[in-house]
């Protein structure tokens, strides 16, 4: 194992400018797809945090007393798909309405008595997604004896996801057509490399060198650069980040929301793929050398 | 895989072999037998099937019908992995001298036993400084190929080819592209080779270099045995 550790290590010595070749386009294709990825990222949760901000309001019929109103809020709360509710009383409509009007509260002053009914407005859950899912919630609700009315933009949450599913759908595509593409150049970069020494792999052999001898370090070689390349990519990123990210206001795009840089989770999962497709790039040539 | 008969003293056999590249036959149908410690000499024009023959003898390529038997082990049916066990046995030499330019002459020669798995560094040293001092170029050890002569680079890929200690040794045109003074010093280390106990296979299309020795001649046109002369039993080399 020492040996060919010492004998990959030698090799990226001495081909060092072959390696540092393919140590830049490996760079370049990581930076090209994290970029990507952490766009994808945090478009995401963008999307996640508007969805959030859909709210359900259940108007109560006029008859409902306060009481009755708070056991049916906190029979609802019991719902998986409901993440919290509140009980807004028809005064505090009323008030609600009046800040919103601001200047204009001449408007409501001829009203003899407030026209506004007793309302719950319900949070659906986190994992609650899709226009669908919303509708089926807003229908239940309706269905109930107690309340007279639901009203969730129903328009425009359907606008949103119609929206939101496009992009989802764009990104996987997208995201799917990158990918294929930078491990298509990863790939054939190693096999250049392997390529340019074909005649030493081939020497190698004919002195006697077992297939193990031959491809290990061969295979190591490619996984080391794939790794160091994949470092060097998401090191430029970070870097491109950290200088891009004081342009941005906090809260500039949603007060909930905030750009992150790429979780660990996915900076883990770009190094073990550029070192699968170093890996890969490498197998299917050196299978090729090895057949007899 | 291995079939050894300790009466049988023949260390190559072939039956019926041929080879084939597409519609062009490179060999025909050709026999031969060679016994354990032979000097021979492969001769015939350009295209006659000599490189194939040693080719085929180091499993560079697999024949296309036949029987061949190689230090008992049968190269017809053999496996893949089988092949670097052959290739330990035997020590090839090639007219370009196929050295990797990038590692000098020590490691060029010491790779034969590394690859063979060799991890003693001392022992490695110590065979391989025995060798070059035997070709003599202890003192180019550390030089890379590209800054030797044609003769030098030969001497060392005759030094590769003795390290691994092989019972067989093929020289493919070894003095085709080297001066006669080199030529000279490379025959004379095959020569020793000779006396250490192994067996040499030498292709050339120089009947002048043949007629210096007093050994077997096998002679080939268009891929088919022409000839096949013993030497005279005297001394084999000059």
């Amino acid at each position: 194992m020492m040996d060919m550790f010492r004998r990959a290590a030698a090799d990226f010595v001495r081909h060092r400018f072959l390696h540092g070749t393919c140590f830049l386009t490996v760079s370049l294709a990581v930076f090209i797809v994290s970029a990507f990825g952490l766009f994808l990222v945090n478009a995401g949760e963008l999307m996640d945090a508007w969805q959030q901000g859909v709210r359900i309001t259940a108007y109560l019929k006029s008859d409902i007393s306060g009481q009755q109103a708070l056991a049916l809020a906190g029979e609802l709360e019991q719902k998986p798909e409901v993440a919290s509710v509140s009980h807004v009383s028809g005064e505090e409509g009323l008030l609600w309405l009046k800040e919103q009007i601001g200047g204009q509260t001449d408007l409501l002053a001829d009203l003899s008595e407030n026209p506004l009914p007793d309302a719950l407005e319900i949070r659906p859950n986190r994992g609650l997604s899709g226009a669908d899912a919303f509708d089926a919630l807003a229908k239940g609700l309706a269905a109930r004896a107690e309340v007279a009315d639901v009203e969730y933009g129903r328009n425009w949450l359907h606008r949103f996801y119609g929206v939101y599913n496009l992009f989802r759908m764009t990104a996987a595509v997208m995201a799917a057509l990158v990918i294929v593409a930078i491990m298509f150049i990863g790939a054939n970069t190693f096999r250049l490399i392997l390529y340019s020494r074909q005649e030493e792999i081939e020497i190698t052999r004919i002195i006697g060198a077992d297939e193990a001898f031959v491809k290990y370090p061969l295979y190591l070689e490619s996984m080391l650069l794939g790794f160091c390349g994949a470092v060097a990519g998401l090191a430029l990123l970070y870097a491109a980040f950290l200088s891009v990210m004081p342009q941005v206001p906090p809260g500039g795009l949603l007060p909930v929301f905030q750009v992150r840089f790429l979780s660990p989770g996915w900076i883990f999962m770009i190094l073990m793929a550029s070192m699968f497709v170093g890996w890969v790039g490498c197998w299917f040539t050196v299978r090729r050398f090895l057949r007899i | 895989m291995t079939q050894t008969d300790p009466l049988d003293n023949r260390i190559i056999r072939f039956y019926q072999v041929s080879k084939h590249f597409g519609d062009s036959w490179a060999l025909h149908d050709l026999s031969f037998d060679v016994e354990t410690n032979e000097f021979l000499f492969i001769t015939g024009p350009s295209g006659a099937g000599k490189s194939t023959l040693i080719k085929l003898l180091y499993m560079g390529e697999r024949m296309s019908s036949g029987y061949a038997i190689v230090d008992g082990m049968n190269l017809t049916r053999m496996h893949r992995r089988q092949i670097p066990v052959l290739r330990r046995k035997i020590g090839v030499i090639f007219q370009d001298f196929k050295l990797i330019a990038h590692l000098n002459v020590f490691r060029n020669v010491a790779l034969v036993m590394e690859a063979a798995g060799f991890k003693s560094r001392t022992e490695i040293r110590r065979r391989v400084g025995d060798l070059l001092e035997l070709v003599g170029l202890a003192d180019q050890a550390k030089a890379y190929p590209p800054t030797l002569s044609g003769g030098e680079k030969q001497r060392a890929a005759v030094a590769r080819a003795m390290v691994g200690k092989p019972k067989i040794i093929l020289a493919d045109e070894p003095t085709a592209s080297l001066d006669p003074d080199a030529a000279e010093r490379v025959l004379r280390l095959l020569c020793a080779a000779h006396a250490r106990g192994a067996t040499v296979l030498i292709t050339t299309h120089d009947r002048e270099l043949i007629s210096r020795f007093d050994t077997r001649v096998i002679r080939l046109q268009g891929g088919r045995k022409v000839a096949d002369a013993a030497g005279n039993a005297g001394e084999v080399c000059p």
